[in-house]
């Protein structure tokens, strides 16, 4: 009977050791804790007019790999600057002083970290010092507003004139979508629909007559206000000494873009820095209308 | 000390009558524990039978639900491509909800059925009333170490339960679908949290859902009719209340710790 018991003993003992060693694991090896599991560490503060989606114990990075973790994200009251304390192992000690200290996101629609990039300065940034030149996270919104060019409130539309424009694809541009010019609402879009003989789509726009001056060559174009909002028709003013009247036609037109050719020649492109190298190009949309 | 309720036919106050009894009867265990610290063996020996004995299947058990939800979750989360946050999603759910719930109806499957049908047969068998005669205390000899067991036992089963899960799904993840080893790990180590997760979650739930089955468990055995039908009955009825009792009080634990 002993001999039974001391093996139960031994089982049950052995049952809390895994249990417990389990709890560990979890504790240690799947959670924040073992984020935290660095040696001696300094911090560094930095200023950024946006931090996005930072949040606190997001990774800070130098050349991709980790070196520390955002400690704090405070908002001094009466400043519109976020204070963002990073903390950095003591290993990486040597960062030069007028390094820039940059939120990126990690993928699409990945997590949010701090990454610093090096300065030439001989200088090492102290501990408790402050990393002054910082570049804050770009809402994805002021991304597609620079390359699209869209923006602006709707007006009350007063008198108008119409003019017809053909587009070979439309996209979904609809009846009551917005026509700008420069950004700015001057009318709507009146009618879309198909030509039965010419196979296109014809539009009719209404532009207030305030706007009686539009040079009867410009071009009207199809976009997409941000990435998934509604398309407008918006006008390229052209050199011509005529003016659009009522009734007219537009013969420069440019259809709606497909977002796979969007993406394509946004990559193809590269960042919105380039934009002014695309702007000659009548199909880049990247110039402002 | 006769703790048999009379037959009562409507389901409300039968219920009712129910929840009261073992609200009372676990004042009484409670009250125990002092006496039963004697037959501390007894309660080593019962923490053997329901914890140590339930360890193949609560291991085999998260195994396979820590590669399910991975194998479920990288399919739905590929179409965002997002596969790379499902070790995350896999550890999160596992320690929030699955876990604890999912060993706890094991633990009522395994364990509490057991127990039930021991002391409902030591009262069919007149052992119950043989130690009150002995001047034995029953209560404190075989239900408290009962209870006590499967109190200790459950966060013990729930913490192998989700270490089972999470190696689960990162055999799934990692070794079969290919998402990368340090990014399942990073993502993971980023988003639980110790307290919110960890202890909240699988101690905090694991421990009220072993008090509620284990309560359950001893309670029917001592109530049951001493016949071979009633002993079949109580445990049908541990397992029903319990699984009732674990989803119902899951709901309000996480309202609150949540």
């Amino acid at each position: 009977m002993s001999q039974q018991r001391s093996s139960y003993a031994v089982g049950t003992g052995l049952f809390i050791v895994l249990g417990f060693a389990a709890l560990a694991y979890l504790a240690t090896q799947t959670s924040s804790v073992a984020n935290v599991r660095q040696g001696d560490s300094y911090t560094v503060d930095a200023q950024f007019t946006n931090i996005g989606q930072l949040k606190e114990r997001a990774p800070v990075k130098i050349a991709g790999v980790r070196v520390g973790q955002v400690q704090s994200i405070t908002l001094q009251p009466g400043h519109d600057v976020a204070d963002v304390k990073l903390s950095i192992d003591k290993n990486y000690n040597a960062i030069p002083q007028d390094s820039v200290a940059t939120i990126f996101t990690s993928g699409l629609l990945g997590d949010q970290y701090v990454g610093i990039e090096y300065g030439s300065a001989k200088q090492a940034v102290a501990a408790g010092g402050t990393l002054a030149r910082t570049k804050s996270t770009q809402p994805l919104e002021e991304m597609l507003g620079k390359f699209f060019g869209a923006g602006g409130v709707v007006d009350n539309v007063g008198g108008s004139y119409v003019v017809k424009a053909d587009f070979s694809n439309v996209g979904s541009l609809s009846a009551g979508a917005p026509v700008k010019m420069a950004g700015v609402v001057i009318g709507n879009v009146v009618s879309v629909h198909a030509d039965p003989v010419k196979l296109n789509a014809q539009v009719v726009l209404a532009i207030d007559k305030r706007y009686n001056a539009i040079p009867d060559d410009s071009a009207a174009a199809v976009f997409t206000s941000g990435l998934i909002g509604t398309q407008y028709v918006a006008i390229q003013p052209g050199g011509s000494p005529d003016v659009l009247k009522d009734g007219d036609e537009m013969i420069l037109t440019q259809s709606a873009m497909q977002l796979e050719d969007l993406i394509g020649k946004f990559l193809v492109n590269g960042s919105s820095d380039k934009k002014d190298a695309g702007d000659g190009k009548s199909d880049t949309p990247a110039g402002k209308h | 000390m006769n703790m048999r309720e009379p037959q009562r036919h409507n389901v409300v106050s039968q219920s009712l009558a129910q929840i009261g009894a073992s609200g009372l009867f676990l004042l009484t265990l409670l009250a125990a524990i002092p006496r039963s610290m004697r037959y501390f063996r007894e309660t080593v020996r019962q923490l053997w039978f329901v914890g140590a004995m339930s360890l193949t299947i609560i291991m085999v058990c998260g195994l396979f639900v820590g590669m399910v939800l991975m194998l479920q979750l990288y399919h739905v989360l590929s179409i965002f491509g997002g596969t790379s946050a499902s070790g995350m999603v896999v550890a999160l759910s596992v320690y929030r909800e699955l876990g604890p719930v999912v060993t706890a109806l094991l633990f009522a499957g395994r364990a509490g059925t057991a127990v039930t049908a021991e002391i409902g047969l030591m009262r069919a068998t007149d052992q119950i009333d043989a130690m009150e005669m002995m001047a034995v205390d029953p209560i404190a000899y075989v239900a408290t170490p009962r209870f006590l067991a499967g109190l200790i036992a459950m966060p013990l089963l729930c913490c192998v339960f989700c270490a089972m899960a999470v190696f689960g799904g990162h055999l799934v993840g990692v070794t079969w679908l290919g998402i990368d080893n340090g990014t399942f790990w990073s993502n993971m180590t980023a988003v639980v949290d110790v307290r919110t997760d960890i202890v909240n979650g699988v101690l905090l739930k694991s421990l009220a859902f072993g008090a509620v089955v284990s309560l359950i468990a001893v309670f029917q055995g001592f109530t049951t009719p001493p016949t071979s039908e009633g002993v079949a009955y109580a445990t049908t009825r541990t397992v029903v209340a319990s699984s009732i009792a674990i989803l119902a009080l899951d709901f309000v634990l996480t309202a609150f710790l949540m």
